[in-house]
């Protein structure tokens, strides 16, 4: 029995691991903030940001030029100066997920990268639905056949045959 | 011919004794004609309701029906201990379940032809022309239906929980009786051409086919003890 | 019987299917999270993908080993092969849950509704109330041959009602409402591909190694009760 709580307990130890550097990752390179904890924090580093272009807003340039939009929260707005390749999914009225850094002198966010709302939600959902009462099942069963075999073991109101 | 004989037998057994004490029969007539005033409290049914839904009415009601009736074959069997008698004789097993299979398919088919001038009589349908469209679909659809429950309710009678274990069996596995036999209804109300429902008839002797031969076969095992 | 022998050899190594099963799925999922790129249309959802698809294929080969395991119990009278199509209809069902609760989650996102009466989903459902109904019909029944008798019948029955379902619904499906939210083609770029495989590696060898756990935890459950001086058929009617 002791073997097999070991086992397990590496088995959740390494879950654990995994799933911390999932979350690292997760803060790294797809986590975003609202635009009212953007204008507060106003952070140098380049950080994404989750917002709506408002509608008129968006003045695009000819091929190559860059492109002016504001970008609006609950409460805030701020300008976007986006200077890279032509995006698909940037119109009018659309959430998006800018990746850029704030301009102090011009005041306002320029950016090279636009993204689109990441959808974890539904994903991380499914994984875990999967994943949680798969490995619940397999340790219910594992768990079940170690103690069966030391209850064998231990039973001693029927003797076989040859031992009698 | 001792096989034919069996199953011969064992029809007109399970008839005579239902001439006898009218039980089975009874019992599924008053169930359905109950079902039918349930569905006509629950829905608000004007002209153009009915024409919508009464091909799942009727379906719902012979299928409550046919859990009433088919669930009880082998009741008597089993309440005489006349098990071991079917498994003595001395002819394939299907024999047995084919004698039951033609008994349940009548009783199923009495009651249905019974109920059906019910229908139209509460729901005002205007359907008599078509009563031997409506003829072919029952019939065709109470061989499947009967084909799988012959063989549950075999399975099932020696079962401690029998009454709830049959339905939870039959229902699932009779999902396509019920698609074919709905769709093949909805169209012969609608008026279609029978080329427009002809499909849904053939799906359902394809089921018949399959399900008559496969219990036939299988059901020698269930005999076994 | 030299098949009797294979499984027996096969028992030797369950630790292997175990480890190469956690191997698999391990790649698989950071293949399939963190280096695969997203699909055109469905953006990250597509990821339910590698979990989905994988549980749903299992699930019909566990079926498939059920229906076998049935038609050679019925031929052999094996009372290990009757733990194991035992074994197997729990595993089964585990998976057939996971596909439909995996599926129903990925529906939401992309045809924006939790369950629809698609073919596939239906015939999963009709599947999943099967395997409810044999492993009650298990539980109510004492005598132990006679619940392997029966239940082996049970499931060849359902295997072979399976396509049928599946048939009807579509034929009722395209007349009732008109394939407006079929699933839209993902173009499989190998990418998302090698973790697809991989998952689907991975999830059959963990079915592997829990059939193998399972029916062992029945038999010896059996063995269990033999000892302790029950008998192993007891009828009641």
């Amino acid at each position: 029995m002791k073997r097999f709580y070991l086992r397990w307990g590496g088995v959740l130890v390494i879950g654990v691991i995994i799933c911390l550097f999932g979350l690292a990752r997760y803060q790294r390179e797809v986590s975003h903030i609202p635009i009212e904890k953007f204008l507060d924090e106003k952070p140098t580093r380049a950080v994404r940001v989750l917002g709506m272009v408002v509608g008129g807003s968006l003045n695009r340039g000819g091929a190559g030029e860059p492109i002016q939009f504001t970008l609006s929260g609950t409460g805030a707005q701020v300008p976007v100066y986006y200077q890279g390749e032509d995006p698909e999914n940037l119109r009018e009225l659309k959430k998006l997920v800018i990746y850029g850094r704030w301009n102090p002198e011009e005041q306002r966010i320029e950016s090279e990268t636009i993204l689109g709302v990441p959808n974890y939600g539904f994903v991380s959902w499914a994984y875990l639905v999967t994943l949680i009462p798969m490995t619940l099942f397999l340790f219910n069963m594992e768990r079940k056949v170690a103690l069966l075999y030391i209850m064998i073991k231990e039973e001693k109101v029927y003797q076989s045959e040859e031992s009698a | 011919m001792h096989f034919f004989n069996t199953i011969r037998w064992i029809a007109w057994k399970d008839l005579l004794s239902e001439v006898r004490n009218r039980e089975n029969i009874s019992s599924m007539f008053f169930f359905a004609l109950i079902v039918i005033f349930i569905f006509s409290f629950s829905f608000s049914l004007d002209p153009r309701t009915v024409q919508e839904v009464m091909p799942g009415i009727i379906w719902v009601a012979f299928g409550f029906t046919a859990i009433i009736g088919l669930g009880k074959s082998f009741l008597a069997e089993v309440h005489n201990d006349c098990m071991e008698y079917f498994q003595m004789l001395p002819v394939p097993k299907g024999a047995i379940y084919l004698g039951k299979f033609i008994g349940n398919v009548l009783f199923m088919l009495i009651v249905e032809t019974i109920l059906f001038p019910l229908f139209v009589l509460f729901f005002n349908l205007d359907v008599l022309e078509k009563f031997p469209q409506f003829l072919l679909i029952f019939g065709v659809a109470t061989v499947g239906l009967s084909a799988l429950g012959t063989l549950f309710s075999a399975l099932t009678v020696q079962v401690r929980a029998r009454e709830v274990m049959f339905p939870i069996l039959l229902l699932p596995m009779a999902v396509p009786i019920f698609i074919g036999a709905v769709e093949a209804t909805r169209g012969v109300f609608n008026g279609d051409a029978f080329a427009l429902y002809s499909h849904w008839i053939q799906l359902l002797v394809v089921f018949d086919v399959i399900f008559v031969i496969v219990s036939f076969w299988i059901f020698e095992f269930i005999l076994d003890f | 019987m030299i098949l009797n022998r294979f499984i027996r050899w096969l028992g030797r190594y369950e630790g292997w299917f175990g480890g190469g099963a956690a191997l698999c799925i391990g790649i698989g999922l950071y293949m399939g999270l963190v280096t695969s790129p997203p699909d055109y249309y469905q953006g990250e959802v597509v990821r339910i993908m590698y979990v989905h698809v994988p549980s749903a294929k299992t699930s019909l080969f566990a079926y498939l080993v059920l229906f076998i395991g049935s038609i050679w119990y019925l031929w052999k009278r094996d009372p290990v092969i009757d733990n194991m199509c035992h074994a197997t209809a729990g595993i089964a069902l585990f998976y057939v849950g996971t596909a439909l609760l995996t599926g129903s989650i990925w529906a939401k996102p992309t045809w924006n509704t939790w369950w629809t009466w698609d073919p596939r989903l239906t015939s999963f459902a009709i599947l999943f109330l099967t395997l409810v109904g044999y492993l009650m019909l298990r539980t109510f029944l004492d005598d132990k041959e006679k619940e392997a008798t029966f239940a082996a019948i049970l499931a060849i029955i359902g295997f072979i009602d399976l396509p049928i379902v599946y048939f009807s619904v579509e034929w009722w499906r395209t007349l009732h409402q008109p394939m407006s939210m079929s699933v839209r083609g993902i173009s499989f770029a190998p990418e998302m591909l090698t973790p697809l495989i991989l998952m689907s590696i991975g999830s059959s060898l963990l079915f592997s190694y829990m059939l193998m756990v399972r029916t062992q935890m029945l038999y010896l459950e059996r063995l269990l009760e033999a000892k302790q001086g029950r008998l192993l058929s007891e009828t009641r009617l």
